[in-house]
């Protein structure tokens, strides 16, 4: 397992001072939602409002290797949404790599989630009618490479996560641990600056969930890596792990 | 540059995501989209064949005959044409001017009249119909009845006097004979109108006419011989010229040469138009909105259904920053070709179906291929799927672009 001494974290922020703003920035982030929906008949609300993230503030500097943790419904999945650009805060500013998400249009988050952002799903989610490679190559294809050069980042980037010889299996023919290898490669397909994992271990066993950790942790030195886990020895391997519950930070350390 | 090339991407995306799922997944809802449309256009394919087979049964063809000159509907403003009728006038003049013509090898006016034939040594009598021409060489046939053995030429004509030496020339088709119970140099007497001469079976043959009640009764004479029985001496008119050539240039050529006609090849769509009734137009139409109500319905409700069931990938392509529109091509393109698998399939079968028709028909009915195919009945369907998939595909992207990436996701 490894420590997280107060160097080592120390050691990579100084790495990444070159940039002179943190590449996620939340100030004051609340995230409410509205149940329930106005009744046309009667023309009465039966709504209840319910606060997912309650005024957060933190910081993701580029380098680091981050750890969200926290019960169900503690607002893990909703920070993580949040950060990833696939939602908007009520209130509160959130930056990514300098952009106020908050004033962006769906289609400009679409855009930024394109070329900053690399997602990995607990459930893996690859397109079970292609191979790992042609998975690998998708978020490509939105951003009009040439065939030939999909391919070849697509072999290049499984080569790395250690799949050279599955190139053109299809999710089916994969295991678990190869499919969430296949995922990190498409998250990685875009040269993202910051990646997102939501309980990326959380389907596979002890072995191969130690595997991707060490797959994220040399990711880390080139990346901004959060990982949400419940699991408190995936979460050890972080640099840093912040703390919800009810909605709340609680820590971050 | 790279737009383009993106979508180019995302429509091979679909196409692959489609194909996979028919073939690796094996999923129902796609099959069934894809058995919905094959379903529907291989209805259309066998009713549109037997649709064309109606449309087609009334016209004289041969096999010498690459263009018909016939006239046109509002053919009173044609000097080619007798007063009174939608008919060539002065035919044999025309024909004969057509004939100078290097290209031409071989044309004919054609008239049509149903006459009373009787076998003058049974006394058997029956209505036929009797084609009248203008034969040139032994090898001319009409309506696939080989006109070997008439006297090239039309000598009661006689430059118009029509006072030359009367022929007699018949030749009878299979069915014509059959009912008769005429055989070769039998002699015959045709009367129409009050007018009655004498005839005699030069040949019996098969002739390439039927109906949807089986091979029609024909009987082949010279023009002027059966002008003379029918009517038409005073103007020398006919139904129609026909003109056989290699030059596919002669076609401009004749429209000028006869004006006031219509100028019709054989290829094409030149058949149906020629047939005098609105029923086969009627049968091919309703085949084609019946297809494209029921092919939409089915192929929008089942990918529907499908988008719905595969909102987690396109949530997924949504999360790694897939635009709407992307999404929305992606989607159309899957539609597309789904509706398109299944029109190929369906045209196949259409093709088969007709066959069995025909089989069906004859086998119970006596009656030989009411259903007739052509190459454009391929082209036919798989467009009709294509609109299928076209019309289909709001539905599905509609229901793509509702899905919450969020609440999918979560």
């Amino acid at each position: 397992m490894k420590t997280n001494t107060p160097s080592r974290v120390a050691e990579k922020r100084s790495d990444s001072t070159a940039s002179p703003q943190p590449l996620v920035s939340c100030q004051n982030v609340t995230r409410q939602y509205t149940r329930g929906k106005k009744s046309v008949l009667r023309q009465r609300k039966a709504t209840q409002t319910v606060t997912a993230l309650d005024d957060v503030s933190l910081a993701i500097d580029r380098g680091e290797f981050v750890g969200i943790a926290g019960p169900s419904g503690s607002g893990k999945s909703t920070l993580l949404h949040l950060v990833a650009g696939l939602d908007t805060p009520t209130r509160g500013l959130l930056s990514i790599d300098g952009t106020d998400v908050t004033t962006l249009s769906a289609k400009q988050r679409t855009r930024l989630r394109l070329e900053t952002i690399g997602i990995i799903f607990q459930h893996f989610y690859l397109l079970s009618a292609l191979s790992a490679r042609a998975n690998v190559a998708i978020p490509l294809v939105e951003r009009g490479w040439s065939k030939r050069k999909r391919r070849e980042r697509a072999t290049t980037l499984l080569t790395t996560v250690g799949l050279d010889d599955r190139i053109t299996h299809k999710p089916s023919e994969l295991s678990g641990g190869e499919q969430q290898r296949v995922a990190i490669a498409r998250a990685l397909a875009t040269e993202p600056d910051l990646l997102i994992a939501d309980e990326p271990t959380g389907e596979l066993d002890t072995a191969t969930g130690g595997s991707i950790l060490d797959l994220f942790e040399e990711l880390s030195t080139d990346h901004a890596v959060i990982m949400a886990s419940h699991d408190e020895r995936a979460l050890a391997r972080t640099d840093r792990v912040i703390r919800l519950q009810d909605g709340k930070l609680i820590a971050d350390a | 540059m790279r737009s383009g090339r993106r979508f180019t991407a995302v429509i091979q995306l679909g196409i692959r995501r489609v194909l996979g799922r028919l073939t690796i997944t094996a999923s129902t809802r796609v099959l069934l989209s894809a058995a919905g449309v094959a379903l529907a256009v291989m209805l259309m394919t066998t009713v549109s064949g037997v649709a064309l087979g109606l449309a087609t049964q009334g016209t004289v063809q041969s096999d010498d005959v690459d263009y018909w000159i016939v006239p046109d509907d509002n053919g009173k403003s044609t000097a080619a044409l007798a007063v009174g009728g939608a008919q060539l006038g002065d035919v044999h003049s025309t024909a004969a001017q057509l004939q100078t013509d290097e290209r031409i090898e071989f044309a004919t006016p054609v008239q049509l009249r149903v006459v009373n034939l009787q076998n003058k040594a049974t006394g058997t009598e029956e209505y036929v119909l009797a084609i009248g021409v203008i034969p040139q060489h032994e090898s001319n046939s009409i309506a696939g009845l080989p006109l070997r053995g008439m006297t090239p030429g039309d000598p009661y004509y006689a430059n118009g006097s029509y006072n030359g030496q009367w022929t007699g020339e018949a030749i009878l088709s299979d069915a014509a004979a059959e009912l008769l119970g005429v055989s070769r140099n039998d002699e015959l007497t045709i009367r129409s109108g009050g007018t009655t001469r004498e005839l005699q079976a030069l040949n019996v043959s098969q002739a390439d006419l039927s109906s949807g009640a089986g091979p029609i009764p024909v009987v082949v004479l010279h023009l002027s011989e059966l002008q003379a029985v029918a009517g038409g001496t005073d103007a020398d008119l006919a139904d129609q010229i026909l003109v056989s050539t290699d030059d596919a240039r002669l076609k401009p050529h004749l429209e000028q040469l006869v004006p006031g006609t219509t100028v019709v090849s054989r290829s094409g769509v030149s058949s149906p138009d020629l047939s005098t009734s609105d029923l086969s137009l009627a049968v091919g139409l309703t085949a084609f909105v019946t297809a494209i109500v029921v092919g939409v319905l089915f192929v929008g409700t089942m990918m529907g259904l499908e988008v719905m069931a595969d909102r987690n990938e396109l949530a997924v392509l949504a999360a790694i920053g897939y635009s709407s529109r992307s999404r929305a091509v992606l989607v159309l393109t899957e539609t597309v070709t789904v509706s398109l698998v299944g029109g190929i399939v369906g045209v196949g079968l259409g093709g088969l179906g007709m066959v069995l028709f025909n089989q069906f028909a004859t086998q119970y009915f006596g009656v030989e291929s009411v259903a007739a195919f052509s190459p454009f009945l391929l082209l036919y369907g798989v467009l009709v799927a294509l609109l299928i998939g076209l019309i289909a595909a709001p539905y599905p992207i509609l229901v793509s672009q509702r899905t919450s990436v969020s609440e999918v996701l979560g």
